[in-house]
């Protein structure tokens, strides 16, 4: 690793100017990604700025919503009383997450920003179009186990491996920014992005700009949730596929749906139609499968990953039977 | 070694040249800095290289095991290699580097963290609890009996870091059955698969309910 | 059982609180950090190596190549043979061999600087053609003539094509990696023309036989500390190349230099289980005889070492069977050389067999454990020798016992548990016992304690709780005061530890010397004018005591005759061996793991929900350390069974998953419920304690015994390890 400056930041508006002025510059606060990204040479930032100062820890219940300061820790939102309540799909995928130190360690807007976990974008031996633009996809033709069969392109076929945040997509979050040029608020659907021909950029946040909070709509999923994390050991791995799914369920039927899948897309992939299709519906199996199988339209595998064609429709159907089950 | 470097070397000029950049810039922030002032002056000063290599480490108070230090740092330098290599604590073993094992893990202000991806600079007067904070002489902790008793463990090598995990493990309260314990610990690879013992020995504990 | 029969691990002390030193561990005034540099081909030469800008960084102290590198003498010396323990000659030339092969060592004053320098290193290489795939290799094949490579046949050649009933099948086992928790790690010095290595050795004596020959120097000059290792399973029983140039590092620098491999070199640059592609043929009378057994494996190697195990050994003798065929041969590929991973070769071939038997006992409608027990070999019929002892049958129904198998039912997928098919399996495990020559040094210090010394290491295992049990044992003295000193060369001459043979070699050694130091001391009570007039015989020696048997009245301390005597009286080296009777017999251990799975099909979960090991291993000496070992060995199996694997990117020859994020071993959450059985019945012959080993069969047949489970459940037969998920998964019905 290359020595850096490091500075503390005060206020978020000081952050923001401080790392304005280096272009290699980077916030850090978990630092359990940035550090690891670092030891590998995989970015070299010339200054890092502190975060962990800032005032962005609190999770707040106010009027309609939640706000989850972007500095809360993994665990601490897992394990918010009132987050299990009013968000157990949150809390469950948050705690599906690495191993409890890392979520001591890692905050809600890390989370966010977390790399790919693709080989080949860790290797700096390796060609990734990601890390080094124009150096071509290692992974298309090499070994894809773990990648992507929504949404990829001829450059880029990583997945995002945040749990956390297929949960946020299947709740509608918010994601609220500050930058250089003020503060804006970003859907989460639109916060992380697909690759297309630029998979240098893994979401629409702006240079400079710092997350500050995640806000999440009330809602009533409260109690037939579930968050299903399909890997290759019982903990501390990555997902190959997860599912979120949230239920409103009155009378045995489903009246409202939330659906959202992880380790399939670059992106945290949110399945619309599945859930309009739930929408009115009464519980069956035929109906989950049903379900999934809109799911998969335009799925598309690249050889070692090809059987998600048949775990992630099972994956959705288990994840609903169980959260309906609930 | 330093013959070598009376050479004209163009490669070697460019990189003493980024330091002194790298120097310089380190001027212009204006947020509260880590980096002491007279990073500044040895830049403006064109001190020798020697200085300016100190002057890349910054200033870090920190308490490890009861006993606080005033250090000197690099900021790259990381709470593990400092506890190794600087402090001499190697209870706390590196067995990845990268959070991929649990080998690492202290107490850090009492929660559970990995030493491995943490910038000891971003530690300013925490308080760090390593395995080597944990007896008090002879009279070990109850974890650390309980791991003898239960044999949780035969290497040596993830044991402090189990040790330490178990604690916390018991303290945040996710020992409550064995599979819980299971899940919860699930950070801490064994190589040699001691993790039956482990369970055993962390239930132990729990159901000890010593004070730990 | 003995009062030591369950003593807790003598060194617990110290790794519960840090204090034990690990071989990077030592506190060394003026270390310096030293890293490795690998090449980023797999195959070909390196063109040109730009070392300005890592040497011109803050704090290197030095970079080392093969441009600038003082060779070794001994590298000359072993221009044209296979030099064993020291294959890869660092920094000898220009020529890569494998990917991540060190080019270049980087030494600093810190460990970040290094670092740092490391990044700073870049080469050109002239690329050859590589070859990593052993599949597509098979044209390489080679036969090695020597006891491992040579053919085997009993009765007919293949004889069970002409069988009433023939199954035949290919299994392949991928590449897995030791990965002990503790990195590769040493620090290296010089003291004038002798090396001071503390290092991760499983054999203290090979090591300085290596550095010996590689340096041009005699062994005795060479001083090697390994006394904790924080495991190793086999990655240890070389002299690698890291520990070559950081001795190389040191010399030039003239002061301690301290190397640590990183994880992901452990991946590529210290040994692993080879891919190993097996075919089996099995014929059998319809009533279930075998009547033939053929076992053929192919398995990679590396371009400049032939490594080879005895994968294929276990089916010359485990079964009755009249007619054996046996073949092995080797590829060289663009790696690194394979080495002993637990269960060495076994482990491979035991995947094979017992997953082929139970196929076979399916063919035949047969229960497996039943299928087995009518092959039950009651001799070796490999050896044409009678058993030393064998408790095979007393594993089977302990197991049987704990495990449930009368749940099972042969029908697969036929028993449920809620959503979660269940199935049963089990798999055999054999080893064979080895004792070598072992020196061993007993002596009574003047404030009662017994030390006893021993050059051999405890990688783990719990060697020291092993000959802390025997001494307390034979001289009456609690385990308290018994004071073990290992892991250093200077002490008496002891064993690598491997194969299964420390406790045999070591344990004997124990048992002898102290058994020798009894008498010396007992003899020189003799003379004490307070047993005037007693036999000899008739003094007996217990807890720093000397007795009469018949006259208890009469006794003589060991301090008071410690304070009329010289200290050297009181202290024995001794060097044991095994004896002659031994060789007439097989002498075995035999292990039996079985399995409970719950799988849910439609995502390919599969959990272990019970798993027993049961083992005859003769006497248990410490039964709570063996138990440890059997936990540890079976969770290695379970590790190859369902998720080890190295996956290389063949048109890279690369390693993709490296880490221990990607190369997933089992954590705490996989193993969700345990047990262990042992026989315990003494060995007769083996050595003066009846032991036959452990460590190697704790891990062998856990791999089949859990796809045998997992076809039971699902009826999907998985022949390719490891059993992920997606050979597993059904097709959503829609």
């Amino acid at each position: 690793m290359k020595n850096f400056q490091i500075i503390r930041a005060l206020s978020s508006a000081s952050a923001v100017t401080s790392i304005s002025k280096e272009s290699s510059a980077k916030f850090i606060a978990g630092g359990t990604n940035l550090v690891d990204l670092m030891k590998k040479n995989v970015v070299a930032p010339d200054k890092l700025v502190d975060i962990t100062a800032l005032d962005l820890k609190k999770i707040e219940f106010l009027n309609g919503k939640v706000s989850i300061g972007a500095l809360a820790k993994n665990s601490q939102v897992a394990e918010d009383t009132s987050i299990k309540e009013k968000h157990p799909l949150l809390a469950l995928a948050l705690a599906a997450g690495a191993s409890q130190q890392i979520r001591h360690m890692a905050t809600v807007g890390g989370n966010m920003l977390q790399k790919t976990r693709c080989s080949y974008f860790y290797n700096t031996d390796m060609p990734c179009n990601k890390r080094a633009p124009k150096s071509g996809c290692g992974a298309i033709g090499g070994s894809n186990r773990m990648h992507a069969i929504f949404g990829a392109s001829e450059s880029c076929i990583a997945v995002h491996p945040s749990d956390m945040c297929v949960a946020l997509a299947a709740l509608d979050a918010t994601v609220l920014v500050e930058g250089p040029k003020g503060k804006r608020q970003i859907k989460f659907s639109d916060f992380h992005r697909l690759p297309g021909n630029t998979p240098e950029k893994d979401n629409t946040l702006l240079d400079k700009e710092l997350i500050t909070s995640v806000e999440i709509p009330d809602n009533n999923f409260t109690k037939n949730v579930h968050y299903l994390k399909v890997r290759d050991r019982s903990s501390y791995a990555f997902a190959l596929v997860s599912v979120a799914a949230a239920l409103d369920i009155q009378n045995n039927t489903i009246v409202n749906a939330r659906l959202a899948m992880g380790g399939v897309a670059h992106k945290p992939w949110r399945l619309t139609e599945s859930e309009d299709f739930l929408k009115g519906k009464t519980i069956s199996e035929t109906t989950f499968k049903e379900a999934a199988n809109l799911a998969m339209k335009g799925a598309k595998s690249y050889g070692d990953n090809d059987f998600k064609l048949t775990l992630a429709p099972n994956a959705i159907v288990e994840a609903l039977t169980i959260a309906s089950s609930k | 070694m330093a013959s070598k470097k009376t050479n004209e070397n163009k490669a070697a000029n460019e990189d003493a040249n980024s330091r002194r950049d790298f120097i310089k810039k380190s001027g212009l922030f204006t947020a509260l800095a880590l980096a002491p002032p007279s990073l500044v002056m040895a830049s403006e000063k064109k001190w020798d290289e020697k200085i300016a290599e100190y002057l890349e480490t910054v200033p870090l108070s920190i308490e490890v095991n009861g006993k606080k230090h005033n250090l000197n740092i690099e900021p790259r330098t990381t709470l593990l290699d400092l506890l190794r290599e600087q402090l001499q604590l190697t209870g706390t073993k590196k067995g990845c580097d990268h959070g991929q094992c649990g080998a690492c893990t202290v107490h850090v202000n009492g929660t559970r963290i990995l030493s491995c991806l943490t910038l000891a600079t971003m530690q300013q007067n925490a308080q760090v609890t390593t395995i080597e904070g944990l007896s008090k002489g002879k009279k070990l902790h109850p974890m650390q009996e309980a791991f003898i008793k239960n044999d949780g463990f035969q290497c040596g090598y993830c044991t402090p870091g189990q040790i330490i995990s178990g604690i916390a493990c018991i303290k945040e309260g996710h020992a409550n059955s064995r599979e819980e314990i299971r899940e919860y610990m699930s950070g801490n690879i064994c190589r040699c698969g001691a993790y039956h013992n482990i369970v055993d020995a962390i239930t132990e504990v729990k159901e000890g309910g010593k004070e730990i | 059982m003995s009062k030591t029969s369950n003593i807790n691990r003598v060194d617990g002390f110290a790794k519960v609180t840090g204090t034990a030193t690990y071989s990077a561990e030592y506190k060394t005034p003026g270390v310096v950090y030293a890293c490795l540099v690998g090449s980023t081909i797999a195959k070909g030469k390196i063109k040109a190596i730009d070392t300005k800008k890592a040497e011109w960084a803050p704090g290197v102290l030095a970079v080392i190549t093969h441009l600038n590198v003082d060779k070794p003498v001994g590298y000359q010396k072993a221009k044209d043979k296979h030099n064993f323990g020291q294959p890869l000659q660092i920094f000898k030339d220009d020529s890569i061999l494998y990917y991540d092969q060190p080019i270049a060592l980087v030494i600093a004053d810190t460990f970040e600087r290094m670092q740092y320098a490391k990044s700073l290193i870049k080469a050109e290489y002239i690329k050859e053609e590589h070859s990593t795939e052993l599949k597509k290799a098979a044209d390489k094949e080679k036969k090695v003539e020597t006891d491992k490579g040579n053919d085997y046949h009993r009765g007919e050649h293949d004889g069970y094509k002409n069988a009433e009933v023939v199954f035949e099948a290919e299994y392949t086992i991928p590449t897995e990696v030791h990965n002990p928790m503790e990195l590769a790690n040493i620090i290296a010095k010089w003291e004038g023309n002798k090396p001071i290595l503390y290092t991760k050795s499983q054999g203290v004596e090979g090591t300085r036989r290596s550095v010996g020959e590689v340096f041009g120097i005699p062994p005795a000059d060479v001083e090697v500390t390994s006394e904790y290792l924080g495991g190793a399973f086999g990655m240890g029983l070389h002299t690698w190349p890291y520990e070559i140039a950081a001795l190389i590092g040191a010399k030039k620098l003239n002061r301690p230099v301290k190397l640590v491999l990183h994880r992901e070199q452990m991946f590529t640059n210290v040994g692993f289980r080879p891919y190993t592609i097996q075919k089996m043929g099995l014929g059998a009378t319809k009533a279930g005889k075998l009547t033939g057994l053929t076992h053929e494996a192919v398995a990679m190697t590396s371009s400049y070492e032939d490594f080879m195990e005895g994968t294929v050994n276990m089916s010359r003798f485990i079964y009755d069977c009249s007619n054996v065929s046996t073949r092995y041969r080797i590829v060289p590929l663009d790696t690194c050389t394979p080495i002993w991973m637990r269960g060495p070769g076994e482990a491979t071939g035991s995947f094979a067999l017992e997953s082929a038997m139970d196929e076979m006992a399916y063919k035949l409608n047969l229960d497996p454990i039943e299928f087995r027990k009518i092959n039950y070999a009651e001799k070796d019929l490999e050896q044409n020798k009678p058993w030393s002892s064998k408790y095979l049958l007393e594993c089977y129904e302990g197991g049987m016992e704990r495990i449930g198998w009368k749940n099972r039912k042969n029908e697969p997928g036929s028993v449920k548990e809620g959503n979660w098919l269940v199935g049963y399996g089990m798999g055999t495990g054999t080893f064979g016992c080895y004792r070598s020559a072992t020196a061993v040094k007993a002596k009574f210090l003047p404030d009662g304690n017994l030390v006893l010394q021993c050059s051999v290491n405890d990688m783990g295992p719990g060697t020291a709780t092993m000959m802390t049990a025997i001494g307390a044992e034979i001289t009456g003295l609690p385990a308290e005061n018994v004071i073990i000193e290992m892991g250093k060369s200077g002490l008496p001459k002891g064993p690598t530890q491997g194969g299964s043979a420390t406790t045999s070699s070591v344990g004997s050694a124990v048992h002898d010397s102290c058994n020798l130091l009894v008498s010396k001391v007992i003899g020189l009570a003799a003379e004490n004018p307070v047993f005037k007039g007693i036999p000899i015989t008739d003094l007996t020696f217990g807890n720093g005591v000397i007795s009469s048997t018949k006259d208890s009245s009469k006794t003589v301390s060991l301090a008071t005759l410690m304070s009329a005597n010289k200290p050297e009286n009181f202290e024995v080296e001794n060097q044991s061996k095994a004896n002659d009777e031994a060789k007439k017999y097989s002498i075995y251990s035999f292990s039996v793991h079985f399995v409970k799975v719950l799988v849910n099909p439609n995502l390919g979960k599969i959990r272990l929900a019970h798993v027993v090991s049961c083992a005859d291993i003769g006497t248990v000496i410490n039964q709570k350390t063996s138990a440890g070992q059997m936990y540890g060995g079976a969770v290695g199996g379970i590790g190859m069974g369902l998720m080890e694997a190295l996956e290389i990117d063949h048109r890279f020859g690369r390693p993709i998953n490296n880490n221990f994020a990607d190369y997933h071993v089992p954590v705490n959450a996989d193993i969700e419920k345990q047990e262990v059985f042992f026989v315990n019945k003494k060995d007769p012959v083996s050595n003066p304690m009846g032991t036959k080993g452990l460590g190697e069969t704790a891990l062998v047949g856990m791999a089949p015994a859990i796809a045998n489970a997992v076809f039971n459940a699902t009826g999907k037969r998985v022949r390719d390890l490891p059993i992920t998920l997606d050979k597993i998964i059904e097709t959503v019905k829609v």
